[in-house]
């Protein structure tokens, strides 16, 4: 049986990094006792993923954890008993069960949801109206791994669409960004890009990055909810 | 509004997560049940702060006191101390997010000396005056403990009170005492909390002695210059372990952090008597756990914190009475958890070996033995009670069982030392790898020399001793480098000797050299403890602004009658007894330990009141 959990980083504790996420999501189900299995060997882990990686510094209120159990245990009691055992900042928000094979919740998430807050800059809208309209927009993302430092990506294919409201305070951005097997794009990038095709000066370093959705595509292409409908909610 | 971390901050500096808190089992109380709030302040980065247990013990016991609300601050480190300061962002504690200023009271830990730059730039930061002096009614009092309290003098100019000796009581005393005064609407202002502080036993108040300085510099005695401040103040020392409070439920960092892991201390205090240690002087006397105690302890910390690993924690953990059993007991009541159990060091022998297989049933882990010294001769200068067949014996064993590699760990700088026993930890390493073939058969075992360079410190037998100056000491490595070079798979491991010379000067310094500390800190001075912001030469400036001879300090042999500034703080270990050891190592003499053993007078049970706890024999019941 594989426990599948909706889990949240909330802002004071988003400059945790991925890492240390994970490694406070398994010291919190050694701590809720749940009947985990772990890997055989020298050195046991538990078997447990998460179903996307985190920037440090965004806030997600859609994380998703899969906890394969060694013996099976009944939903709620689980998910209230991880709950109580993860730190203020990580709330267990929903939970099912499938079983041990059914496929990885990382391998199906298809897009995610995002809401950005910035200070308020000048001329967004027209910028964001050019964006919408265009066919395509060509980036070179930092990529500190490769010989030449950046990959080249097309923005438009991971965000195809965006909206955007000001007040005199801030500029609000909220899109859907696309997942692949082979990876997506962080949402501070759109923001670097927008400021260089369009010659915006957004303040990218002061990006409140929230992660509102994850979601996986139906069999028309329809946004569907990670888990199952018949999830467990914690209020 | 006070200025906040904001975004850009966090998102630009290197571990965020060492500014922002919101750990599991860290506590927040309400607003309206704290009355005093004291931030404990670790003047080093996070991951090392967190790791120390003494803060563990405290913040635990001072949360469960009512109305006391106790909060982490810890260094920032260099490029989020630039940024706060571009901004003008205070230091604040992570619980809160108080500032330290707007805190009642900030203690500090005093782990090591070259962490002192770090203790004023933190008042800096957190928007305390770092002069005593200069502090208002509306800042908070600074204090300091942990082990260097046995000598604050250095630090004099900087805290209001010092805690002596163990914490778990006595600060209790403190918090009681503050909220009284506080309650009280604060009668006398913080003179009037100092003179109500003072009268509780442990406390040192720098400000109430005036000290007095012969011709020829030296020191020649401290005078109380207030009523209630007692000549000497002994520290204060828990009696039973088994009764005091140990936390169950400590701080789980997100993060990794120096000792990762469940620390459980299975017993106070060393009386193994090593004539260089600071440590074995000043925790005297040996006051055990039982094993059931601790067997309850580990169960609790492992449900509570979810770590896989439990570390048995002392000055000596092999010393432990009941070690093998509880090991045992403990391997086997986890082993579902699959939880480990360690030791942080092993003693020289081949029991030790035996436990530490034992351990590695579970996970893997290398050896560690401590010769201290290579010559048997230097061996017996300092006490160590380790002879070359203990240590053959011990890696035999572990070669045997089927380590092949060691790690050797030794100082240099050692009084009566002399080339031929530095050439001998070469010899010594030299010797461990045949012992590999002549118990394997196969050459080829990795040793790992570390080799540090000794520092004198108050409070021991060598406190008398001029330490080496820099040319001597440099010779000493490049003798034992160019030696060790001619040996194959063994690697040798030293440091910059200049930090030690530092530490060295504030180890058993006096107050005269507050004013250097203040010009170095002026100077940029921080983290002196890590290499990359260390400099040298710095400390030369500042020590030749502020008039002072580092020489005098370090490399000063001193006499027989000499007083020293530390002595009105104390262990409650008697200078005679220290003088005799002294005279002891230069006669290569050794001292037997006093555990399960007629007493060697070191004076501490006496003066104190405490005794030996030790459950040796009791094991089998």
């Amino acid at each position: 049986m594989k426990l599948r959990m909706q889990i949240t980083k909330d802002p004071e504790i988003r400059f945790i990094s991925h890492l240390e996420y994970v490694r406070t999501i398994g010291r919190a189900i050694r701590r809720a006792k749940l009947p985990a299995a772990y890997s055989e060997g020298f050195n046991p882990h538990l078997k447990f993923s998460l179903a996307s990686a985190l920037g440090v510094g965004v806030v997600s209120y859609t994380e998703f954890v899969e906890i394969e159990l060694a013996e099976p245990m009944e939903v709620e009691n689980a998910a209230r008993a991880l709950d109580a055992a993860l730190p203020r900042g990580i709330r267990v928000l929903a939970a099912d069960a499938v079983d041990t094979h059914h496929a990885a919740l990382m391998s199906q998430a298809a897009g995610a949801g995002y809401r950005v807050t910035l200070p308020f800059s000048e001329n967004v809208s027209d910028a964001v109206a050019q964006f919408n309209a265009c066919q395509e927009l060509l980036f070179k993302k930092a990529a500190p791994k490769t010989k030449i430092g950046y990959k080249e990506i097309d923005v438009k294919f991971y965000i195809p669409h965006l909206e955007c409201v000001q007040n005199e305070e801030k500029t609000i951005f909220t899109f859907d960004c696309k997942i692949t097997p082979t990876g997506s794009m962080k949402a501070v990038d759109l923001l670097n890009a927008l400021n260089e095709q369009y010659q915006l000066n957004l303040p990218v370093a002061m990006a409140d990055i929230e992660r509102l959705r994850l979601y996986r595509l139906g069999k028309k292409g329809q946004q569907l909810p990670m888990l199952n409908n018949d999830a467990v909610r914690l209020s | 509004m006070e200025k906040e971390l904001t975004i850009d901050i966090l998102s630009s500096v290197q571990k965020p997560a060492r500014y922002t808190g919101g750990e599991f089992g860290s506590v927040i109380k309400p607003a309206d049940q704290v009355e005093a709030t004291i931030a404990l302040a670790f003047p080093d980065v996070y991951e090392v702060g967190m790791s120390y247990l003494g803060f563990k013990i405290l913040y635990h016991l001072l949360n469960r006191q009512q109305g006391v609300q106790a909060e982490r601050v810890y260094a920032p480190w260099i490029d989020m101390e630039a940024k706060m300061r571009e901004r003008n962002i205070p230091l604040r504690t992570l619980e809160n997010k108080k500032s330290l200023k707007n805190c009642d009271i900030v203690g500090f830990t005093l782990q090591y000396e070259l962490s002192y730059t770090n203790i004023l730039n933190m008042l800096d930061l957190g928007g305390i005056p770092v002069l005593a002096a200069e502090r208002t009614e509306a800042d908070p009092l600074v204090i300091v403990g942990g082990p260097c309290v046995y000598n604050p003098e250095p630090l004099a100019d900087f805290f209001d009170f010092a805690v002596i000796g163990e914490g778990e009581e006595v600060m209790l005393e403190v918090m009681e005492a503050y909220k009284a005064w506080k309650r009280a609407g604060k009668p006398g202002g913080r003179q009037g909390f100092l003179h109500k502080a003072v009268k509780i036993s442990g406390i040192y108040v720098p400000s109430f002695y005036k000290p007095v300085y012969n011709e020829n510099l030296t020191f020649k005695e401290i005078v109380p210059v207030e009523e209630n401040a007692p000549a000497v103040v002994y520290k204060r020392v828990v009696k039973d372990m088994n009764s005091i409070d140990f936390p169950t439920a400590p701080i789980v960092p997100f993060g990794e952090i120096v000792h990762d892991r469940i620390m459980l201390e299975v017993f106070r205090g060393c009386s193994r008597g090593c004539r260089f240690c600071h440590a074995g002087m000043v925790y005297r006397p040996v006051r055990e756990r039982k094993p059931e105690v601790l067997k309850r302890l580990a169960r609790k910390l492992v449900d509570n914190t979810g770590y896989n690993e439990i570390s048995l924690v002392s000055l000596s953990s092999a010393d432990y009475s009941c070690l093998a059993p509880m090991v045992h007991d403990m391997i086997d009541e986890f082993k579902d958890d699959r939880v480990s159990v360690s030791l942080p060091s092993l003693r020289i022998d081949s029991f030790c070996v035996a436990i530490a297989k034992e351990i590695q049933a579970v996970r893997k882990s290398g050896l560690t033995f401590a010769p201290e010294a290579g010559s048997q001769k230097m061996r017996d200068v300092i006490n160590k009670g380790v002879t070359e067949e203990d240590l053959m014996n011990a890696v035999g064993a572990a070669f045997a069982s089927g380590w092949n590699s060691v790690k050797l760990y030794f100082m240099i700088g050692l009084p009566f030392e002399n080339d031929d026993d530095v050439l001998a930890i070469a010899d010594l390493a030299r010797k461990v790898q045949y012992k590999y073939y002549q118990v394997t058969g196969k050459k080829g075992c990795k040793v790992t020399v570390s080799a540090s360079f000794f520092v004198p410190k108050p409070y021991t037998a060598f406190q008398w001793f001029a330490q080496d100056d820099l040319e001597n000491i440099r010779r000493k490595q490049f003798l034992l480098k160019d030696e060790i070079k001619t040996i194959k798979n063994v690697t040798l491991n030293y440091h910059d000797s200049k930090t030690g010379i530092i530490e060295a000067v504030f180890a058993r310094g006096d107050r005269r050299l507050g004013k250097a500390l203040l010009l170095a800190w002026q100077k940029g001075a921080r983290f002196d403890g890590w290499s990359d912001c260390f400099s040298y030469d710095r400390w030369l400036e500042a020590f030749a602004e502020a008039g002072l001879d580092k020489d005098f300090y370090a490399a000063r042999q001193r006499g027989e009658n000499e007083a020293f500034p530390w002595e009105h703080i104390s262990p409650g270990v008697s200078r005679r007894f220290l003088w005799n050891e002294w005279q002891k190592a230069y006669a290569q003499q050794l001292t037997h330990d006093c555990r399960r053993s007629n007493c060697t007078g070191c004076g501490v049970c006496q003066k104190l009141g405490v005794s030996i706890i030790d459950y040796k024999g009791e094991v089998e019941q």
